[in-house]
This record gives C-alpha cells, sequence and structure tokens, in this order.
C-alpha cells in the first residue's frame, strides 16, 4: 500500500457520484461509511494489479455497486465464503474488466459474474497465491489506516500525537514527553488507553461490514 | 502569445469587462474564470467572470452577486482582504464579474510579464517550500485571521479558507475569492473544500477559523492536512522544536472538533499568534496553572474540611 498514491481528494467525487447512483438504498449512512472504509482498500488493490489511477477509480465505483446490489444475497448464502474473500472476487472481476476494455473486449455482465462465484473464478483471473498475498496485505493495512482515522477524529488531539510519536513514528517515551512538555507517566498512559481503544475499534470494523441494511 | 495578439485565445462569446483588456485565463474555480487584464491606464488587474451556466438554479447565482455587492465596501477597509475595485456584469448574457488587485508574481513579485505571469498563492508557496518557519506562519497567521474577524464583525463568512485562497498583494497576504463568501447563517449550495471543512460543516465564523487552523498546521508542519493532528518527524533545532510545538497549540485550539471548545472568535486567534510572536512562551503559559498552585489549592481545601470536620465536632460534643 505505500507505493500507491491515493488520491483522495479525487475519490471524493466519485463517493458523492457512488452515493447519487446508491439514492435507491435505504441507508446513505452506511453506503458513505463503508465507502470510507474501503475504497482505499479496492483503488489500492487495482493500481497493484496494474491499472492506472482513473481504471482503478472505476473499479471502485463498480465494485461498490456490485456489493450494494449482492449484499443481501451474500447475506443469505453462507457458501459465497467471508466477507474478506467475496469483496476479493468482486474487486478482481472489475479489474478484470478494466482489463478487458483495455484490449476492446467486452465486459462480463454482473448478472455472469453471480453465476461464476458459485462455479469458481474467471478463467481470465485466476487466484494467485501472490494476488491472495497482496489483498491480505491490502486488507490488513487498510484495516489499520481506517481504524487510525477514527481514532484520531474521535480523542483528543494532544493524546493522538502523543500516541502517534511513541507508538506509530517509535520515538523513546522520554523523547516524546520531552518535547510536547508532559509527564513520562501521561505519555505511558495515554498509549495503554488509545491503544485500547484502537483495538476496539479493529474489531468494530471487522464486524461491522455486514451490517449494511 | 505576443503582446500583439493578447486577446486571440479568448472564447467565444467574449465577455466584455468595462474599461478592461483580457489578456489570459489565469485561474478556473469555484464557479467562475479569473482573467489577466490590463486597465485603460496600463495597470494590470484581476477580473474575476462568474457565470449563470454554471449554477443549475439561478437563486444560488443571484446569491453569490447579492454577496459580492455586501462584500465589495467591505474588502477595501482591511489590509487582509483583496480589494474589489469594480463589479460589472450582462444578465442577458448570463455573467457577472469583478476587478481585483493583482497578485505578486510568483517569481518576479510586482514585475508583471503576461505571458509568463503566474499569480503568487500561499498554495503555490507550499508547493515550493513545503514548509515555513514558525515565524513567516505567525506573519501570515495574523493578518488573516484578522481579516477574517473584520468579515464575521460585519455579518459575512468566508467559506473557502485555503491557501489557494490567500495571495500575496506586494509580499502582503490577503484572503480572496469573494465567491463563497456569504451571510451569516444562510444557506448555500456549494461549499468550501474537503479537508479544510469543519466537521460540524462550513456556514459559521468557528468554520473559517476550523480552516484557517487547518491551513496553519499544513505551512507549520509541512504535512497535508489530512495528516492532522501527526506532527512531524523532522522538526529541526531544539529551539525550532519547541517553537512548532507551541505554535501547534493555538492550531489544536482552532481545529478542534467540537467547536465550543475553538476560539470563539477569530481575533482572539489572532491575538495567541501575536503574543506568540512576542514572546518566546506560549499564548497559553500564562493561563496555566502551574503545579504549586494547584498542590496549594488542594492543601488549601483540605485545611478547610478539616477546619469544618473540627467545628462539627465541637458543636456536637457542647450539645
Amino acid at each position: 500500500m505505500n507505493n500507491v498514491t491515493l488520491p483522495s481528494e479525487v475519490l471524493l467525487p466519485t463517493r458523492y457520484s457512488l452515493l447519487s447512483r446508491l439514492e435507491d438504498w435505504d441507508d446513505q449512512e452506511s453506503w458513505k461509511e463503508f465507502f470510507d472504509t474501503y475504497w482505499r482498500l479496492i483503488y489500492s488493490f487495482a493500481v497493484k494489479s496494474g491499472l492506472t489511477g482513473a481504471e482503478a477509480e472505476d473499479v471502485v465505483q463498480e465494485t461498490i455497486i456490485s456489493v450494494a446490489k449482492d449484499i443481501q444475497k451474500f447475506k443469505r448464502d453462507r457458501n459465497l465464503g467471508s466477507f474478506k474473500g467475496w469483496l476479493r472476487n468482486l474487486t478482481r472481476w472489475r479489474v478484470a474488466d478494466q482489463l478487458r476494455k483495455r484490449q476492446q473486449l467486452p465486459t462480463v455482465p454482473l448478472e455472469i459474474a453471480e453465476q461464476e462465484s458459485s462455479e469458481g473464478l474467471p478463467v481470465e483471473m485466476p487466484v494467485s497465491a501472490e494476488s491472495e498475498l497482496v489483498w491480505d496485505d491490502e486488507w490488513r493495512a487498510n484495516l489499520l489506516k481506517v481504524a487510525l482515522d477514527n481514532l484520531k477524529r474521535t480523542v483528543k488531539e494532544e493524546h493522538f500525537q502523543m500516541f502517534d510519536l511513541y507508538v506509530l513514528k517509535q520515538w523513546p517515551a522520554d523523547k516524546v514527553a520531552t518535547t510536547l512538555g508532559v509527564t513520562l507517566s501521561r505519555v505511558y498512559l495515554v498509549k495503554f488507553r488509545l491503544a485500547a481503544l484502537l483495538k476496539k475499534e479493529i474489531q468494530r470494523l471487522e464486524s461491522r461490514e455486514l451490517q449494511i441494511k | 502569445m505576443s503582446p500583439t495578439d493578447e486577446s486571440a485565445d479568448l472564447p467565444a462569446p467574449q465577455p466584455i469587462v468595462a474599461e478592461h483588456q483580457l489578456i489570459r485565463l489565469i485561474g478556473v474555480g469555484s464557479g467562475g474564470e479569473v482573467w489577466l487584464a490590463r486597465n485603460a491606464i496600463g495597470v494590470y488587474r484581476a477580473v474575476k467572470i462568474v457565470f449563470r451556466k454554471t449554477f443549475p438554479f439561478p437563486k444560488p447565482y443571484e446569491d453569490e452577486f447579492q454577496g459580492l455587492l455586501r462584500f465589495e465596501p467591505l474588502s477595501r477597509q482591511h489590509d487582509g482582504l483583496v480589494d474589489i475595485l469594480q463589479i460589472g456584469g450582462d444578465a442577458e448574457a448570463g455573467y457577472f464579474y469583478y476587478v481585483m488587485e493583482l497578485a505578486d508574481d510568483a517569481h518576479t513579485s510586482q514585475t508583471i510579464d503576461p505571458d509568463y505571469y503566474r499569480p503568487r498563492t500561499l498554495a503555490v508557496d507550499l508547493a515550493e517550500r513545503r514548509q515555513l518557519p514558525i515565524g513567516e506562519c505567525i506573519r501570515l497567521g495574523a493578518p488573516i485571521a484578522s481579516a477574517l474577524g473584520f468579515m464575521h464583525r460585519h455579518g459575512l463568512i468566508h467559506r473557502d479558507v485555503k491557501p489557494g485562497n490567500i495571495i500575496f498583494v506586494n509580499g502582503f497576504p490577503k484572503l480572496v475569492d469573494a465567491g463563497l463568501v456569504t451571510e451569516m447563517f444562510k444557506t448555500r449550495s456549494r461549499v468550501g473544500t474537503e479537508g479544510y471543512i469543519a466537521p460540524e460543516g462550513p456556514g459559521t465564523a468557528r468554520a473559517d477559523i476550523y480552516a484557517l487552523g487547518k491551513v496553519l498546521y499544513e505551512i507549520s508542519t509541512g504535512k497535508d492536512r489530512n495528516d492532522y493532528p501527526e506532527l512531524p518527524v523532522q522538526m529541526g533545532s531544539p529551539s525550532a522544536t519547541r517553537d512548532l510545538v507551541q505554535f501547534n497549540k493555538i492550531v489544536l485550539k482552532a481545529c478542534r472538533a467540537n467547536p465550543r471548545l475553538r476560539y470563539a472568535e477569530a481575533e482572539e486567534m489572532m491575538s495567541d499568534l501575536l503574543a506568540f510572536q512576542f514572546s518566546p512562551r506560549s499564548p497559553f503559559e500564562s493561563r496555566e496553572i502551574p503545579h504549586w498552585a494547584t498542590w496549594l489549592g488542594f492543601g488549601g481545601l483540605l485545611a478547610m474540611i478539616g477546619l469544618i470536620v473540627c467545628l462539627l465536632v465541637r458543636m456536637w460534643s457542647l450539645h
């Protein structure tokens, strides 16, 4: 994920246009949060699969629309596996669509892609071990990034700065205390509290993935 | 483009700006175009042209024009606001315009070559320098905070404070883009720029203060506004680190997620910036209660409780 530039400003219009396309769905707030949670993951995976930024933006849009269309079916049919694996498949199909577009080949309609989901993955996109690893890495990195972003918004800014320097930037605790003009015990206390909150937020994100109506 | 065919690349139909010759399109944004223009006596100006066709409905276009009419006389009363010198338009052709003083050139300052002119904004400075020394951040932040306070006192809000809307005229920072200026509490269809918009949304004085706080965060730390409140890993010398951490306290107070915890007025923020400039200590230090005072207060409280208990015991024993 580190090598991929994530143009949040560029993707924001995508979110607005996407949400307007999803306006028939009841729960706009949940979709907004869903977009904010997963767009980086999908975008980053698409770019690492060899797409350009513009193509990756299309993949983000189309993948989330696929999720919106099929989420109820996925919830009912546990044979489709984990949400993580299901989202990976949807993303890979939309990446394959973009690669077909490049070669002026017809794209696979959503209905056919759905049928393929029960029979295995499309021939054009075999699940390689490497691709699986990339997805797993992106998934973990994305979850941590989203959890940190959410944490940043909910705790006192000074506390996040302490946590960021001590835990994320790995400064020695005494250097953090001296630089920010606080006591050493305060740095430890804040680290302890925010680490617990971060863990809780990651757990919430993992369990929240299927809570869209 | 040679000076003789300066108007050759104008799109048709060409907007007519009284007593000005449009030379070159130098910017596009917030519902309009910005042109480099020359007036009758050869002075270069900036002209913003706002087109009706860029608005989905007539009302916001008309509101924008009304906001501009209110802002125009005020703009020349404060040094931190770009002067609006002339307003005009053509209702039938569907546009209005306003003539402003021109920003310095990004590289040649007041020497303007129309073929190569590029306005100097804070965004341009930031792209080239990434991070500004704290002294410069204060010299930039104080006049802009003062300008915002002036607007707020007159019932106007800016709604789009960001580095691209802070220009330099003779090296002095000024707020520009009256396009989004509106009366307080009036709803508008267009909003500011993502990352500078306060969590509760734009449209209030405190939201303007939040946006300015984000600008100061970017220029003082060299980090993206979306990284807020992270501090840079490399902070420089011990004195530079101390200055950054103290300056950061002003930024944090301006950008609190809860608007009630932010500066109530932009002038209050300006005062803290100026106090910091003239004193090496944090403007907050004088307001912070020292440890000895805390202990003294705590000791006093214990003594008072002890005294009350003694009195109660004494009264009980007398009865």
